[in-house]
């Protein structure tokens, strides 16, 4: 039987949003984005994975579904950012996202 | 499932920890190590191995919480495609692949919102059962009967959206718009 504690989970997983959150906040690179993206996406399904672990009752295998639906979603949105990465450089030459200001009013 | 990772083990005289609590610190550690050197090297091919080992990393993670489907999917989902998606990316959009990333300027806002959250996420353990649980299994057979019974619409959104994700990168990367 395997026994851990719920609060180095928290942290580990807080941790981990932090450096996503740092990441999207500094890097202008956009590859670079999306991978502070995915960080911090991964944090949040860590934590589905292991409040799934400390339920009891059938709750864990739904936080478990979600956890399965969420790696889902973020691979749909790399593929997509991917797209738009390449649709950028074409345009512009460059994937700095500080110089994709066309929309700016 | 770890029946030989329950044995306590001594550490420093008198203190017992658990080898699966060892794992775990072990697992952390070199989580958050990664992913803060991800973000911090200047070579955009070293972020992405960086990374490539945080994604392992976790699927490790997930194996100790006895969820193996999870894990099998992390690192085939992650550690496989989204990788080799990002290493493409990378070979597309720069002429050489070992080129250095610009220098960007690390404020102090972005430091202190980062800590912030995890300060304000750390200060909530309080309100968390303390103590150690055991961790429930299920089996993979009863994931998927879950998955596909009372979480099916989850599962048919994920596809519907999956495909206009699809559709839409192919309209952004076709040739000949303007």
């Amino acid at each position: 039987m395997t026994t851990l504690g719920v609060t180095g989970f928290v942290a580990l997983s807080a941790a981990l949003f932090g450096i996503g959150l740092f990441g999207i906040l500094t890097r202008r690179n956009f590859i670079l984005l999306l991978i502070s993206i995915e960080i911090a996406m991964n944090a949040v399904i860590l934590n589905f994975v292991y409040f799934a672990a400390f339920a009891t009752g059938t709750h864990g295998l739904d936080g478990q579904s979600v956890a399965v639906v969420l790696i889902g979603f973020a691979a749909t949105e790399v593929a997509v950012g991917l797209a738009i990465v390449l649709a950028l450089n074409r345009l512009k030459g460059t994937i700095n996202v500080a110089e994709a200001t066309d929309l700016k009013l | 499932m770890h029946q030989r990772l329950s044995q306590r083990v001594p550490v420093l005289g008198d203190a017992e920890v658990s080898l699966e609590e060892l794992a775990f610190l072990a697992l952390a550690l070199v989580a958050v190590a990664t992913a803060a050197m991800a973000l911090l090297v200047r070579e955009l091919v070293h972020t992405i191995l960086w990374v490539a080992i945080f994604f392992v990393d976790l699927s490790a993670i997930y194996f100790l919480l006895d969820a193996p489907f999870l894990g099998v999917l992390q690192l085939g989902v992650y550690a496989g495609a989204v990788t080799i998606l990002l290493l493409f990316g990378i070979m597309t959009t720069r002429k050489r692949i070992f080129s250095r990333e610009a220098v960007t300027g690390i404020g102090p806002i972005p430091v202190a919102l980062s800590i912030v959250t995890f300060v304000f996420v750390v200060s909530a353990l309080a309100e968390l059962p303390q103590g150690e649980t055991a961790i429930a299994q299920y089996p993979p057979q009863a994931l998927s009967v879950n998955l596909f019974g009372p979480n099916g619409p989850w599962l048919l959104l994920l596809g519907l959206i999956m495909l206009a994700g699809v559709a839409g990168a192919i309209y952004l990367v076709r040739e000949g718009r303007e």
